[in-house]
């Protein structure tokens, strides 16, 4: 992903938790949308179709030459275009050429994640074309010049009054915080942008094979627009976007929709087929679609990781994720955040590069709960933990601390030898006196785990270990009651 | 009502800082005439190291948990989080060794978090305890979403006498602890526990009850630092009846 | 084809193939089994009157709870005076004059509505493909009037098809949309007009519609009319007798005149 930089995680998250803002804003996001997803799983009828979905996903990963090869060779039956990206660079210049081709001054894009991924923008900006993001709140954040902090709800980060000054400057008009006008000022400014653009720009959230289309989901209606005034269109879709068969694009569109925003269906579902025929009224003349690899293959390739490629992008993880909702999504500096953000940043991106999301969850298993396809992100993380731990040329990754593993080697040697684990205990008591404070309570630790101390105390260790008083206490009174009891002492 | 002998495996956390939660649970065990040893030699389930991506030391670590718990009929350990990596992520530890993997999956089988092997394995859910007060509950994440146990705590809870259980909001949500995390990132990891700490305050409880020492050990070292009174107490602890009764 | 032929081939290597060895589909024959949709098919086929009435229920709750004005009609009269209430009483949103455009449709030509506004200055266009202006009076247009193909009860969905004088726009462009739906073409859920779907000839590009544009992106309030139509009116055309409904449908209907005018 070229769009990121090293992230600076615990920096952003600090400033996310020191806002009084984005905490309330996160909070009611999550008590809505992760807790209203996790009652429809809960009381949902047909409790097999989250598994049915994953596994016609994890089948279509093992297919998916030929099922891309099927979607593809329906699509050019049409008069579709398709071009097939190995990466980033790849996808723009492809896109760029269309754009010059038509001489086109004006894009106008619906919200895709994919092409943040590529970072596309700066580069049409360069070729001198004015790029105009459709979505509301991703229009909202363009303007501001700002990055979207949610997957589905891009500008959480930002409150009425502060969306009221921007358009006051931005738009000219009026200050006002009252949602419904901003919505209406945004409504006029775009609807001029979108009837007079040469190029619509779109992701795409599942392609159907079997009949050759792609599908589009949105409540705003920006992305209908985009895909059907322009008359060029270019959609970009990452190559694991895709289902087989329709029954497959139904049972995934449902649990998009009802994961993503609690709605049996989004306002609008835009399937999209190749461009406008003969004696179609309207739609594109000209439809692009580029299927982009830009890393996905490495994560086929990987069966520790493959699964992630099931995800279709709902946001419904970073619903109901703890960390996300203290943080926000700036922290995670990648166009993906949140938990699933957490294993596919460093994937697509460069794991020592993202270390900081790999390392800075609790593991706490949320996110594998609301997941609509049951993605095991937790897994994920740990295993990408391991990958730190010691470094993998498959993935191209170096041994993230040396002194951390030598932490852990030592560890290893104390765990394995129970007299050495007693004795360094003894040690840590008689060591610990100092920093006892009269509550009981240690308040100030040195070296690496003086992080827990920095807002927390700490109990010290106990006079007497629970195996020491077992012996003095316990042991005696009772005798042991298996055979071959493990019982040598230290 | 007297099980099969009980392997005691008390938590490195709880051997070392609060031997008092283990005792508790011995003083359990006796009252319901339960077998309990204590087998010598255990250490650390090895799960600092497994979470933190290190897992040939976290499989060094499980081999010598294998080795001293292999002849135990059933090990119970007063913590979710062990367990769960006992459980779940002791037979991933060995890829290319078949034998150990089974001998893996055989100590999975028999190593059981203490409510539970209580309420699902004994089948009590009145451990004849008294604990005069009011306490709310927090479910462990590794316990809750990792091994299911939800309901057997409380099951334990209800059957306490004087004991009035208030549930707090989002009792499920993680205290922020994670292990290495709330060293590396303390910030994140305090303002979660602050979200978990108003939680339990608004319920007006007088302690906080939970199965996993180390997210109480979370709570308390926060409460301690806003200084708060709430108490912080292990379930073993409720269960032994020391407050009031017949410990 | 270059761009494929080498895309694939690291398809295959990822999956641990032999990279140059193409796998032809008819190989994998279970890839695209088509779902047996006969049962389904059927099902909607012997749908009863009365159970008919029934999806029709319930697609009038699920749409009210969506905010979309539903209205029961009778006969195409009715329907049509549905049609020039809303077009005499709203107000153009973009523009000074009334234009309204409406599908080329059997159904919608029986209105005749450009009979019914000749003396009041509203044009009423009709979208022909030939129509080399189409796209200027559909953004002319504030009301866009269609005929649905499909409708889901279940969801309060509409389904329309993308066919010659069946433009997209007309749904998407003007800031108000009736969409006619007979109550014949009326299922219960997804899955009934997904099997229908299969059965449609020509699929070249279609939208599932389910209530009007929004928008939750500021703080989360939802707004109505994002980018697409602010207000949709769904006028279900069902014969009698449900004359009862209709008195009902459009007392409520009343009661929803509650959209952000400009």
């Amino acid at each position: 992903m070229s769009a990121t930089t090293p992230s600076n995680y615990r920096t952003a998250a600090t400033a996310g938790i020191a806002s009084p803002r984005l905490q309330k804003s996160l909070h009611g996001l999550q008590n809505r949308f992760g807790k209203g997803a996790m009652e429809i799983w809960a009381t949902m009828t047909d409790q097999e179709m989250r598994r049915r979905v994953k596994d016609a996903r994890m089948n279509t990963f093992a297919h998916l030459d030929i099922i891309l090869a099927e979607l593809a060779k329906n699509v050019r039956t049409r008069g579709g275009q398709v071009h097939f990206a190995a990466t980033a660079q790849d996808a723009i210049a492809y896109t760029l050429a269309v754009a010059k081709r038509h001489k086109v001054n004006r894009v106008v894009k619906g919200k895709s994640m994919t092409s943040m991924e590529i970072n596309i923008d700066p580069v049409l900006e360069d070729a001198g074309i004015e790029v105009v993001e459709t979505d509301l709140g991703e229009y909202i954040i363009q303007l501001a010049g700002d990055k979207p902090s949610h997957i589905i709800a891009p500008c959480i980060h930002l409150d009425r009054n502060q969306i009221g000054e921007l358009f006051e400057e931005k738009l000219g008009i009026d200050y006002t915080n009252d949602p419904p006008t901003l919505t209406m000022a945004a409504r006029r400014a775009l609807r001029e942008k979108m009837l007079t653009a040469e190029m619509g720009l779109t992701g795409c959230n599942l392609a159907c094979a079997e009949t050759g289309h792609i599908s589009l989901v949105s409540n705003e209606g920006n992305i209908r627009m985009t895909t059907t005034m322009p008359p060029v269109l270019v959609a970009l879709m990452g190559m694991e976007r895709v289902v087989a068969t329709l029954d497959e694009h139904r049972e995934a569109l449902q649990l998009l929709t009802q994961a993503a925003a609690l709605q049996k269906l989004s306002t609008y579902v835009s399937f999209l087929g190749g461009p406008a025929a003969e004696d179609d009224p309207d739609g594109p003349k000209e439809f692009h679609l580029v299927i982009i690899d830009n890393g996905r293959s490495k994560i086929l390739a990987d069966p520790e990781f493959r699964e992630v490629l099931a995800c279709i992008r709902c946001g419904a993880c970073l619903n109901i994720c703890p960390v996300y909702g203290k943080i926000g999504g700036h922290a995670y500096n990648s166009p993906y955040c949140g938990p699933i953000g957490g294993v596919v940043t460093p994937l697509l991106d460069g794991i020592n590069k993202h270390a900081d999301l790999c390392k800075g969850e609790t593991l706490c298993g949320a996110c594998k709960d609301i997941c609509p396809v049951e993605n095991d992100l937790p897994r994920m993380l740990a295993a990408l933990r391991h990958k730190l731990a010691y470094g993998s040329d498959l993935w191209n990754t170096s041994q993230h601390s040396p002194a951390e593993a030598y932490v852990y080697s030592f560890w290893k040697i104390v765990i394995g030898n129970p007299r050495f684990f007693r004795l360094m205990l003894r040690t840590g008591r008689f060591l610990q006196r100092p920093f006892v404070r009269k509550n009981k309570m240690v308040r100030k630790m040195l070296g690496f785990a003086g992080g827990w101390t920095k807002g927390r105390d700490l109990p010290p260790l106990a006079r007497q270990t629970f195996a020491e008083l077992w012996k003095e206490k316990y042991a005696a009174t009772r005798p042991n009651p298996i055979e071959g009891q493990n019982e040598e002492g230290n | 009502m007297a099980g099969a002998p009980v392997s005691l495996f008390i938590q490195c956390l709880v051997d070392t800082m609060f031997p008092e939660v283990g005792e508790a649970m011995v003083r359990v065990f006796d009252r319901l005439a339960i077998p309990l040893t204590y087998p010598d030699g255990q250490t650390c389930c090895g799960q600092p190291a497994y979470n933190s991506g290190y897992r040939r030391e976290a499989a060094a670590a499980a081999r010598h948990f294998i080795e001293v718990f292999e002849h135990a009929k059933a090990v119970v350990c007063p913590s979710g989080s062990c367990v769960h990596m006992v459980r779940h992520h002791y037979p991933e530890l060995f890829p290319d060794d078949p034998v150990m993997t089974e001998r893996a999956k055989a100590i999975a089988a028999k190593t059981f978090e203490f409510t539970e092997y209580l309420v699902d394995i004994l089948g009590i859910t009145d451990v004849m305890a008294e604990y005069p007060g009011t306490v709310t509950y927090h479910d462990s994440c590794h316990l809750s979403r990792g091994l299911g146990i939800v309901r057997q705590p409380r099951m334990l809870l209800g059957k306490v006498r004087g004991l009035e259980l208030i549930e707090m909001q989002d009792s499920d949500t993680c205290c922020g602890f994670g292990g290495t995390f709330s060293i590396n990132y303390p910030e994140i990891s305090v303002a979660m526990v602050d979200e978990k700490i108003t939680n339990i305050l608004a319920t007006g409880a007088d302690a906080v009850v939970g199965c996993d020492i180390s997210c109480l050990i979370n709570i308390l070292g926060r409460l301690s630092r806003r200084g708060e009174k709430v108490e912080v107490l292990h379930i073993a602890q409720i269960l032994a009846g020391e407050k009031g009764g017949d410990a | 084809m270059d761009s494929q032929t080498a895309f694939m081939r690291n398809i295959r290597q990822s999956l641990g193939l032999a990279p140059d060895t193409e796998r032809p589909k008819r190989l994998f024959p279970a890839l695209f089994a088509k779902a047996d949709t006969a049962l389904i098919l059927q099902d909607i086929e012997n749908r009863t009157t009365e159970q008919q009435n029934e999806l029709v229920e319930i697609l009038q709750a699920n749409a009210l709870a969506l905010g979309v004005n539903i209205s029961i009609a009778g006969s195409h009269d009715e329907a049509a005076a549905i049609v020039v209430d809303l077009v005499r009483t709203k107000n153009p949103e973009f523009t000074h004059t009334k234009h309204i455009v409406h599908h080329d449709h059997p159904d919608l030509a029986t209105l005749q509505l450009w009979k019914r506004f000749s003396r009041e200055g509203i044009t009423v266009h009709t979208s022909f493909s030939a129509d080399q202006q189409l796209r200027e009076k559909t953004i002319a247009s504030f009301i866009g009037i269609t005929a649905a193909d499909i409708g889901v009860a279940d969801s309060a969905t509409f389904i329309q098809l993308t066919q010659p004088g069946r433009p997209r726009s007309t749904s998407l462009v003007p800031s108000i949309h009736i969409a006619f739906l007979k109550k014949e073409h009326l299922v219960a859920d997804l899955r009934e007009a997904y099997a229908l779907l299969r059965e449609k000839e020509r699929l070249d590009s279609f939208v599932f519609i389910t209530g009007p544009s929004k928008t939750a992106d500021i703080e989360a309030q939802m707004v109505h009319g994002a980018h697409g139509p602010r207000e949709v009116h769904l006028i279900v055309l069902s014969p009698p007798p449900i004359e009862k409904d209709v008195r009902e449908t459009q007392n409520l209907q009343h009661t929803e005149e509650q959209q952000p005018n400009s």
